[in-house]
């Protein structure tokens, strides 16, 4: 007994200022919130070379005050307000975002306005954010069993050219080696309007909110934008292969990542499902076969980056297995997993269930997204992209429908084009601590 | 200091921020109370901006009750409850759920046993069957027990080599003694010790319709949603659990640092606490209040302090911690091997400081905000509306706890800041747990009272 789906439609109105800002709103008038956020088309894939984890660093500096919001005043305002806030720096994006009760969507507008005018920040400022970035590496990465694994260590070994390739938390030394003008070059260069989007979702009006955007942000001028980066990789002719060690954790663990296809092409939208066949929970490929089957794993996950990149990105499965299977056993394994969507493809049933799923955890990441404790995160993280990568925010209600016509012979296509080891990196993390295997 | 960008002025702009709107109107969404006849109390709220639902069903015993003689076993029962039933294998539930676009979680904490299921609320009937069919009829499969008991074995290992976790369970010991609540986690021999006729009587006693909680929030009609659930759960019978009994947990005195070493870490995890209160004490709000301005929020007086002014840490923060028999207040930070000594003074310094000298009125009002406006955000998404009425039904709070929430924190005084800062942050006897390499902090953590020493499996060192 199941009832009829019901279709869900986004609001969604979009107009861009004269400096280049792109305003996005969508009303939600069903509880008294307003997310909001802005995001800009930098992120560690387009940090500076010599300079690896400039952007994660950058990003701090951007709550250590601006003009009229000195330090702390940014974070006192929010938290005062009866919001919560938070950045976050990904591969070609960096955002910075709140959720407040609604009565609060002017001041927040305001704040985000000033500190993309005029960052203030000093010397002092930036050797305290380098201590804390440490401390966050350290806490991360360094002193946390599987830190960074694998979306620091398998990069390296993926990808050829280093805005793909180098350590995006940063080596301690360039982040030692930043200065403030570092600081100063990189604001000018990319946090301007017309380089970012302004999301605002939930309660308010958008032609209100639209004013409000105006008068805040319209007279922050526009800058030169760089060319973009060249983050195009060189053709792959052969497998890819690393290991790194494991100091603290005692299981061994192999990371294999293959490479997307482009955006918004047809393959890209059934490698998005071939991702869920492989990797949907428990009833995915993997994990049934290596976790629950062979009994080889404890643990299996993996997913893809697509929406939320625009450029070289993998598919990435995480394997940790038992001690007493080798890495290369389990990566056959993995393989027999791998070779069978290539030469049986998909049941027209299987498919439609992987789709079922793919529909829920669309709707789920729109509605809360980031553990749900800022709402509608995931719907303002999307359109931002919609917005900045694609030109269309409206791309968030009809996105689904290509996913989900999807074709069995496309996925077996997608599968026997790019699950190919030309195309993939394989990563071993191998336990050398004293809780390690022998 | 350096200003970047432009210097642009503009009459439209102020310099200091706009002041806050009208605030709209503000309701809890309408909620629907019933116990059905067999005593499984539900709890239903609409929730229909995404065509989906979102339920969990409580059962009020979790590790607590069975800590004495099969630590961990409460978890270990949850989570090879979901690996099959009378009338489906392992693989069945698994694509059920993904047919219906659900997920699935099971698990327990100290004082309850919970399975989650959410998913598309067309198919809202037969999730609540998978769920009914799992809480009735888990038939705990061999094969699968000992798949769940090796795997957890070695999710043991590697818990034994994560510092916060360390953490966490050393100042659990500290505080809790001979109580249950002292044991977070069974160690590798435990686990190996597990026997499948222990899961199968934990889940006879415990996963009963009696006291048990249904939270169903999502994209129905109640009155729908209520024919349902009287048509699933309204038939099950199960005899009624017995509570056990539980000693008081001690009360040390004086502070005591309990050091766990782990050799050659590159950072120190310091975690300092002391017994507070449950949400039902009186003091609760008051508490709640104080510890947003002490370190529960980002703009709090130890982030500003350690974080922003010196660099020590990158997520420093405090709790109120509440289990259903007693709470725990904490202090945590990871910091850089040479600063643990100072951190633990700046720990202290905020505790004192707000013993003796209170709140300002700036303080108290941002934090009352802070609470009332997070507080409002939960009830934007169907996770935030699970967690407010677990808390509510789980910890027996008064019925209109929700509705008066806001007016509550907003009653409160600088007073009743630094009276639960008095009371609650005991400074002189609080417990610290730092973990770390011995070596390089175990002068500095032996300037702050007598230490004990611990290995990473709860050793002794000596």
């Amino acid at each position: 007994m199941s009832l009829a789906p019901r279709k869900v439609h986004i609001p969604v109105e979009h107009t861009t200022l004269a400096n280049g800002l792109r305003l996005v709103a969508s009303p939600d008038r069903s509880a008294p919130f307003v997310t909001v956020g802005v995001y800009y088309q930098i992120g560690f894939r387009l940090e500076p070379r010599g300079r690896s984890g400039f952007a994660h660093l950058f990003e701090h500096m951007m709550f250590q005050g601006s003009e009229n919001a000195g330090k702390m005043e940014h974070i006192r305002l929010v938290n005062s307000s009866g919001g919560l806030l938070n950045g976050t720096t990904n591969y070609d994006i960096t955002n910075y975002f709140e959720s407040v009760p609604s009565n609060a969507l002017e001041r927040v507008l305001w704040l985000e306005a000033d500190r993309m005018r005029a960052l203030k920040v000093d010397d002092e400022n930036l050797r305290n954010q380098r201590d804390v970035v440490k401390e966050e590496v350290r806490v991360n990465v360094l002193n946390q069993p599987y830190g960074g694994f694998p979306w620091l260590d398998l990069p390296p070994v993926a990808f050829r050219n280093w805005p793909n390739a180098h350590n995006f938390y940063g080596d301690f030394a360039d982040l030692d080696a930043a200065t403030l003008v570092d600081v100063q070059q990189f604001f000018r260069t990319y946090y301007a309007p017309n380089n970012a989007v302004l999301l605002m979702i939930g309660d308010l009006d958008p032609a209100e909110a639209f004013g409000f955007a105006r008068r805040y942000f319209e007279d922050i001028p526009a800058q030169p934008l760089p060319p973009r980066a060249d983050v195009t990789e060189p053709a792959q002719t052969e497998e890819r292969h690393g290991e790194v060690t494991e100091k603290l954790g005692p299981l061994p663990a192999v990371a294999i990542g293959y490479t997307m296809p482009e955006r918004e092409t047809a393959d890209w939208y059934a490698a998005a499902i071939v991702d869920r066949v492989l990797h949907g929970g428990r009833a995915g490929r993997v994990y049934r076969k290596l976790v629950l089957e062979e009994q080889i794993a404890v643990d299996v996950d993996g997913n893809a980056d697509l929406i939320d990149t625009n450029g070289p990105t993998q598919m990435v499965t995480r394997i940790f297995h038992k001690p007493e299977f080798t890495s290369e056993g389990t990566v056959a394994v993995f393989d027999e997993v791998i070779e069978e969507l290539q030469h049986k493809g998909i049941a027209q049933d299987e498919l439609e269930d992987v789709k079922v799923k793919f529909r829920s955890d669309y709707y789920s990441m729109l509605e809360g997204g980031m553990g749900s404790y800022m709402p509608r995160f995931g719907l303002m993280h999307y359109l931002a992209c919609f917005t900045l990568f694609d030109g269309d925010p409206s791309r968030i209600n009809t996105i689904l429908d290509h996913f989900l016509r999807v074709t069995p012979d496309r996925v077996q296509s997608v599968a026997k084009t790019y699950l190919v080891q030309v195309n993939r990196a394989v990563l071993k993390r191998r336990p050398v601590g004293l809780g390690g295997a022998q | 200091m350096m200003s970047l960008g432009a210097p642009a002025a503009s009459f439209l702009r102020p310099k200091t921020p706009p002041a806050l709107a009208p605030e709209r109107p503000w309701a809890w969404p309408k909620r629907t109370v019933i116990t059905l006849e067999n005593g499984l109390e539900v709890v239903l709220a609409e929730s229909r901006a995404f065509p989906r639902i979102s339920t969990q069903l409580y059962f009020r015993s979790g590790n607590a009750a069975v800590a004495r003689s099969a630590p961990g076993l409460a978890e270990m029962t949850a989570s090879v409850v979901r690996t099959g039933t009378l009338s489906r294998p392992s693989r069945r539930i698994e694509e059920d759920l993904r047919r219906m676009g659900a997920g699935l979680g099971s698990s327990s904490g100290a004082d309850s046993s919970v399975i989650s299921v959410s998913g598309l609320a067309e198919f809202s009937f037969p999730i609540l069957e998978l769920i009914a069919d799992l809480a009735r009829n888990a038939s705990f499969p061999e094969g699968e027990f000992e798949r769940e008991r090796r795997q957890r074995f070695e999710e043991v290992k590697i818990e034994r080599t994560t510092p916060a976790f360390l953490a966490n369970e050393r100042l659990r010991h500290v505080l809790f003694g001979e109580h249950p609540y002292a044991v977070i986690a069974p160690t590798e021999e435990q686990v190996a010790a597990f026997r499948r006729e222990q899961l199968v009587e934990f889940y006879r006693e415990h996963y009963v319709p009696q006291g048990s909680l249904l939270l169903v929030v999502g994209d129905f009609s109640t009155e729908a949603m209520l024919d349902q659930v009287q048509s699933v759960f309204g038939s099950w019978t199960a005899p009624n659990p017995r509570p056990p009994a539980s000693p008081a947990p001690p009360r040390p005195s004086g502070r005591h640092i309990h050091l766990v070493d782990l050799p050659g870490t590159v950072q120190t995890h310091v975690l300092v606490g002391n017994l507070a209160i449950t949400r039902r004490d009186r003091d609760w709000y008051r508490l709640t209040l104080a510890n947003s301005i002490y370190g529960g929020a980002f703009y709090s007086r130890l982030v500003l302090n350690i974080r922003e002014q010196k660099g020590y840490t990158y997520s420093p923060g405090s709790s109120v911690n509440a289990l259903r028999q007693h709470g725990y207040f904490t202090v945590r930070a990871a910091v850089r091997n040479d600063v643990v000594a100072a951190t633990l003074t700046e720990i202290f310094y905020e505790m004192d400081r707000m013993r003796a000298l209170g709140v300002t009125p700036d303080e108290l009002d941002s934090a009352r905000n802070y609470l009332t406006g997070v507080f409002s955000l939960g009830i934007a998404t169907q996770n935030g509306l699970l967690g407010q009425l677990s808390t509510v039904y789980l910890d027996e709070l008064p019925e209109d706890y929700l509705e008066t929430y806001r007016e509550r924190i907003r009653a409160l005084t600088a007073d009743d800041a630094i009276a639960a800062a008095r009371r609650h942050f005991d400074s002189a006897n609080a417990q610290i747990v730092v973990v770390g390499d011995r070596a390089q902090i175990g002068d500095q953590a032996a300037l702050f009272g007598p230490v004990s020493e611990y290995d990473s499996r709860g050793n002794v060192v000596t």
